[in-house]
């Protein structure tokens, strides 16, 4: 069963791991091809299309893409992350450069930056539940507990509120 | 403790005397830029979710750049509503096949020292150049456009100390790829490299922007260069009659940096980025086992009069070779006028390139396409395999003197062995 809840306190999740390299670039992650494309409907079948083409067809809300470092680097292209969000998935990485994390956090996808021990204890297929406002990770498959640092109160805040522009309407003048 | 000039900057947008480092602000851009790949995209999603009208229309600039002259009916489309949208809106500034964002918005000084930029585009980082802090926010910008402003946390700066001229065929491009050759990911990311020292003052603003423009490539937030009076003599020239004095915008001397690293420019040679990233950079001289069927000069980093003049300096009393399609771009229409007036294109044509209209095109494969098998080598950003086309097609960047040398013989060419005078 997979299943994405926003709580009071915050995102949690439940689904497989879909495993990918360090150094996943960008345009790896949907094609620079796509680039006049910004309906989700249609870039969630972009996603990751060209390295693993099965994974937009079988993930699930819950699920998460889970990668070594340097994540969605080069290019700092939106498109992964409305894609990432209409398919309802979150981020487990080792890094993540500083225009990809905004992005990520900007369209509301839940992220935690993991260490290489945390990479290590999960493969690829294996069971997660997720509660991203407590940085507590459970790899169901294997029974094994962890523990990582949470996003910030502020981060946390505009993903939870759904993604930055929903965390603005209330302040927006007009 | 002094401040970096993206601190100073940070500070007066945000409208706080002064700011840490790692701290959150909300800073409101003075310049708000947006292609038409995706600022109709942007205004669709904000008004769902009820903005009627821009926080400050007079900031924004909107340019017609990505698809020039339009190839397909949805581009055509696209375009109407933009030029539609940016009119109902009131935007400041909206420019339709006059150039590329980036250096659009030097040349038409539309950015000087100490502003703060928020673009939509990667290679933002560009107006950098003239001593503005300006940062890619992709989809975000969909929020400055709404509210006037944008989160941040206050970057680190990692100082870059430039020492010294570059040699006859080197320039700046190889400049950037030695600052990629020393800071890696990690060392970048969430940081700004600010370019500075006596070696900065040998390049034009045009270089400039080949080096700031970049560093979101090397993995940084944004690239920024110290304004010297070569900076100020050429934003008098482009209409910036009252540039900020250079103390109050350039680091303080007590200024805290994450790390400094020094280049001596005249130690330099020719690099070239091989697939699959920009960071993988080897010398030009030890790639000439690879044939090459394609030469691009252009895009945002590359696409300028002195990119163009070193081209024709290269290539004068030489043909493009036989099995090599060269193509140049002029990054503005301003560019290449003044391109025509120098006698460059007539050069360059008779030399047996083409010649195309001012566009981002090639860089993200919009046009002129590689097929499996193909190389080309080219001066714009990012070589990610599919970049320009197919998964299985190869492209490899270097300065404008390299992709003509290569030009000429078919291989990756050390350009060296054509420079006849120097990086001008």
């Amino acid at each position: 069963m997979t299943a994405e809840v926003t709580g009071a306190t915050g995102k949690t999740s439940s689904g497989r791991a879909w495993k990918f390299s360090s150094d996943i670039s960008s345009d790896q992650l949907i094609s620079a091809r796509h680039v006049f494309e910004f309906d989700p409907r249609m870039l969630r079948h972009h996603l990751l299309a060209e390295v693993r083409p099965e994974f937009a067809q079988q993930a699930q809300p819950g699920d998460v893409i889970v990668a070594g470092r340097n994540f969605a680097h080069g290019s700092n292209h939106s498109h992964p992350f409305l894609a990432m969000k209409a398919l309802g998935v979150g981020l487990l990485v080792r890094s993540l450069s500083r225009g990809p994390f905004r992005l990520a956090i900007f369209m509301g996808v839940p992220v935690l930056m993991v260490t290489t021990e945390v990479l290590d204890a999960i493969d690829d297929g294996h069971q997660l539940d997720i509660d991203f406002s407590r940085g507590a990770i459970h790899n169901v498959t294997t029974g094994q507990q962890m523990q990582v640092e949470p996003l910030s109160p502020f981060l946390q805040d505009i993903v939870n509120a759904g993604g930055g522009l929903e965390f603005v309407k209330t302040t927006l003048v007009n | 403790m002094g401040a970096t000039m993206t601190q100073k900057i940070l500070a007066r947008t945000s409208g706080r005397s002064a700011v840490e480092h790692g701290e959150i602000i909300w800073a409101s851009p003075d310049l708000v830029t947006a292609p038409e790949v995706s600022f109709s995209a942007y205004i669709k999603r904000i008004r769902e979710i009820g903005v009627t009208k821009l926080a400050h229309p007079e900031r924004v600039a909107v340019i017609i750049d990505h698809e020039v002259p339009v190839h397909s009916i949805a581009g055509a489309e696209r375009n109407k509503l933009t030029r539609k949208l940016a009119l109902e809106l009131s935007v400041g500034h909206f420019f339709d096949g006059a150039g590329i964002t980036h250096p659009l918005m030097v040349e038409q000084g539309l950015i000087a020292p100490g502003m703060f930029a928020a673009g939509a585009d990667s290679h933002a980082p560009g107006l950098g150049a003239v001593g503005a802090l300006s940062v890619p926010f992709g989809f975000e910008v969909s929020m400055v456009l709404a509210t006037g402003q944008i989160w941040m946390k206050v970057p680190e700066t990692i100082r870059v100390r430039l020492n010294g001229a570059c040699a006859p065929g080197v320039g700046a491009r190889d400049i950037v790829l030695a600052t990629m050759q020393q800071l890696d990911d990690e060392a970048t990311s969430y940081r700004v490299i600010e370019y500075q020292g006596e070696g900065l003052s040998t390049l034009s603003v045009p270089e400039r922007m080949t080096i700031c423009g970049l560093c979101v490539d090397a993995g940084a937030k944004s690239g920024i260069a110290a304004v010297d009076q070569r900076c100020i003599d050429y934003l008098r020239e482009h209409g910036v009659s009252n540039p900020q004095p250079q103390a109050s915008v350039n680091s303080d001397d007590d200024a805290d940096y994450a790390m400094t690293i020094d280049i001596d420019l005249s130690t330099l040679t020719p690099r070239v980025s091989i697939p699959p990233s920009p960071t993988h950079v080897r010398e030009a001289q030890a790639m000439s086992d690879i044939v090459i069927q394609h030469a691009y000069i252009g895009s945002c980093v590359s696409g300028s009069i002195e990119d163009i003049r070193a081209a024709a300096a290269i290539l004068r009393g030489h043909k493009v070779h036989a099995d090599v399609n060269l193509l140049v771009i002029p990054a503005t229409q301003q560019v290449f006028q003044q391109a025509l007036q120098e006698g460059l294109l007539t050069e360059l044509t008779a030399a047996g390139a083409n010649i195309s209209p001012s566009t981002c095109g090639p860089c993200f494969g919009g046009i002129a396409q590689l097929t499996a098998g193909e190389r080309r080598i080219s001066t714009s950003t990012r070589n990610d395999p599919g970049r320009m086309g197919s998964n299985e097609a190869e492209i490899f960047l270097a300065s404008a003197m390299t992709v003509a040398a290569s030009a000429i013989t078919g291989h990756i060419t050390d350009p060296r062995a054509f420079a006849k005078g120097g990086v001008q």
